[in-house]
């Protein structure tokens, strides 16, 4: 009996009703799945495709309310010397002909058929003004150069790079000295300066707000400079202190232990024991700390305001409305502020995030 | 047998020197040492801010006549009691607060679920596209809703008020904090996320075998597994519909804070250059948040599950 054989039955399992059955229902359930998770994140991003799409079309085809929702051109058709508009005519036939307008009254007009243009003159009677013009997809660069040569974008860009370079390099250094020095020290009354640690996240900007302001413009005369934006951030930020010291004390203490007995001092320990295995985690920071300040805008609004040549990115981009720019340049300047830090996102989502695992808030 | 007494040969004696610390006070120092950036911040723009603030709130000051000001009790407080603004702005805040948050935390929550199934592929990509929305600048999502709803050009109206019939959508102002929070699941889904994934496999195993349905599963497992991210993700997204800065900060001008009081407060502060009464609605706005993440933090022993610390660590 050659089917009683191991193969056999294992095929014959595999092609059995209840197991095709089963199969089935599991990648039915399967397909459900992916299939919904995919169209809810076309839900959930349906702006940012209004937004990709806008800024591709140009003025002329958002004047025209009949106008197709993909980026497109008004075709035109030359002839004798002219760019003639293209319309998409009814025919008799029920087809539909693309006829070029070379004469219009308001109830004639003279059309060349753009396919068989030695038809010669076709005269044609109607209200030619519910007709379509002919679209044929074209993508439309134009508002981004615009963009880049009216705004001064290189000197905004280095300006905003300046500042991420120096805070960036400030909050971190400091942040991770304070994890280390809370994940790894007995400090009498540590716990309770830790909670107080946490505590400041809740504090909301508007109460440190009026009393800085004053310091920082009338006391310091800081005014018209990167330093309000700069220096608070050397010394440490109170979340990602909280979010630093978590990993930190997931990494074992044997292994600082022993680099202390080999004689490393606690800095020493710090760089090259705790900081490797904390790589994720500090990459985190960095982009977290990275997001923020390419997104800053208060502190740039209020310190920055009498210095033009001192404009961030998005506080520049602030301008834009007032100014009265069109949908398309506005969904063109849209991308500009956000494709560097959607591709640094999509570079590093690898490291982002990756091992948070946010256990305790007290503890 | 002399070394029974006790007075063989012991280990010397360690030399007590005065000056030096025992190596426990060492750490501390140490320690300390490693906390005074924070410490330094935290007095400086904190501590005193805060002090300045409230002392502020007392007077009179104005911006732009600072040797006017005198001390005028609580008269900043009884204006505040009798301004309408200030308590539409306030109401405002809060009912944005108790609105937002539970849906935030909802739709993260069964984000995170569906993506801690293994049937779900291509997750990495899709986990970026979910979180990407949560780091695009606030100023570009108002140019993306005053574009979608364009009466004219806008998607809104072409694609759904039109073919429905229905009149364009005038007043886009409204769905721009709509958009804002829906846009602001992302860290709260990663720390869920990040919560469900490092949950045993064995719990969920043993509970099968013990006959727990998936419901029962997600109610007795997962929920009090990963209550300390939800409580994470609750503290997180209080904050930022206050209008603070947590985790993720989208830069949103003064004018077009999503918390009405703090729109109200900045107000105040530039265009009336009230600085005095600005402090004061700044401290009714502290006091407000501080009773909620109070309430939140009371709240977390019925239930939030923290693991329990290791006791060799006394801190």
């Amino acid at each position: 009996m050659k089917t009683s054989s191991p193969l056999g039955r294992r095929i014959r399992r595999y092609f059995s009703l209840s197991a095709l059955t089963f199969r089935m229902w599991n990648f039915t359930g399967t397909a459900i799945l992916n299939l919904f998770i995919w169209v809810a994140i076309a839900v959930y991003l349906f702006p940012l495709t209004y937004m990709a799409v806008t800024a591709v079309k140009t003025n002329a085809q958002l004047s025209d309310s009949r106008s197709p929702i993909y980026p497109a051109e008004a075709l035109t058709y030359a002839y004798g010397g002219k760019d003639l508009p293209v319309y998409n005519v009814p025919q008799d036939d029920g087809s539909v002909a693309q006829w070029a307008m070379i004469k219009s009254t308001r109830k004639t007009v003279d059309w060349i058929d753009t396919l068989n243009p030695e038809r010669g003159v076709i005269p044609w009677e109607g209200s030619w003004r519910s007709l379509e013009r002919t679209y044929i997809p074209r993508i439309e660069l134009g508002n981004f150069v615009g963009l880049w040569e009216n705004l001064d974008y290189p000197n905004l860009l280095r300006n905003t790079f300046i500042i991420i370079f120096f805070t960036e390099l400030g909050v971190l250094c400091s942040s991770i000295a304070v994890a280390y020095g809370f994940s790894r020290f007995r400090i009498p009354g540590g716990k309770y300066l830790f909670m107080l640690c946490i505590a400041t996240i809740m504090i909301p900007d508007s109460i440190t707000l009026v009393p800085s302001f004053v310091i920082y413009t009338r006391v310091l005369n800081w005014n018209g400079s990167f330093l309000p934006l700069i220096i608070p951030h050397m010394f440490g930020s109170a979340i990602y202190i909280f979010l630093l010291r978590q990993n930190f004390k997931t990494i074992p203490r044997e292994m600082d232990e022993a680099a202390m007995l080999d004689g490393a001092g606690p800095v020493r320990t710090l760089i090259s024991i705790i900081l490797p295995q904390a790589v994720p985690a500090v990459v985190t920071v960095g982009l977290l700390h990275f997001f923020n300040t390419w997104n800053e805008m208060r502190m740039a609004s209020l310190y920055l305001s009498t210095r033009m040549d001192l404009r961030t990115m998005a506080f520049s981009a602030q301008a834009f409305v007032s100014i009265g720019f069109t949908p398309e340049v506005l969904q063109a300047s849209a991308i500009l502020l956000m494709v560097v830090p959607v591709v640094v996102l999509f570079l590093a989502q690898r490291f982002f995030m990756q091992d948070m695992v946010v256990t305790g808030i007290e503890k | 047998m002399e070394w029974t007494s006790g007075k063989g040969p012991v280990e010397p004696e360690p030399v007590r020197q005065p000056h030096r610390l025992t190596m426990r006070q060492r750490e501390g120092l140490v320690g300390f040492l490693f906390l005074t950036p924070w410490i330094l911040g935290f007095i400086l723009l904190k501590a005193i801010p805060i002090l300045a603030a409230l002392g502020l709130s007392f007077t009179n000051f104005r911006m732009l006549e600072p040797e006017k000001t005198v001390f005028v009790g609580l008269e900043n407080y009884i204006t505040f009691l009798g301004d309408t603004g200030a308590g539409a702005s306030l109401f405002g805040s809060i009912a944005f607060f108790v609105q937002a948050v539970p849906v935030e935390l909802a739709v993260a929550l069964a984000l995170a679920l569906v993506f801690s199934s293994k049937r779900l592929r291509a997750k990495p990509i899709l986990r970026t596209l979910f979180f990407m929305p949560s780091i695009i600048p606030a100023i570009a999502i108002f140019f993306i809703v005053s574009g979608l709803f364009n009466p004219n050009s806008g998607w809104i109206n072409q694609l759904f008020m039109q073919p429905l019939g229905l009149p364009p959508i005038a007043n886009f102002f409204q769905f721009f904090p709509v958009m804002l929070a829906v846009w602001t699941i992302g860290p709260g889904f990663l720390i869920m996320l990040g919560a469900m994934q490092s949950v045993p496999p064995e719990v969920y195993e043993a509970a099968r075998v013990d006959g727990a349905g998936p419901i029962t599963r997600f109610f007795t497992i997962t929920i009090p597994m990963i209550s300390p991210a939800i409580f994470f993700s609750l503290v997180i997204n209080t904050i930022s519909s206050f209008g603070g800065v947590a985790l993720l900060d989208r830069g949103l001008p003064f004018s077009q804070s999503l918390s009405p009081m703090e729109g109200y407060i900045n107000t105040q502060m530039f265009s009336y250059t009230k600085l005095g009464y600005a402090s004061a609605l700044a401290v009714v706005m502290f006091i407000v948040v501080a009773v909620v993440t109070l309430a939140m933090f009371r709240s977390t022993k019925y239930w939030v599950h923290f693991p329990e610390e290791r006791e060799d660590e006394d801190f």
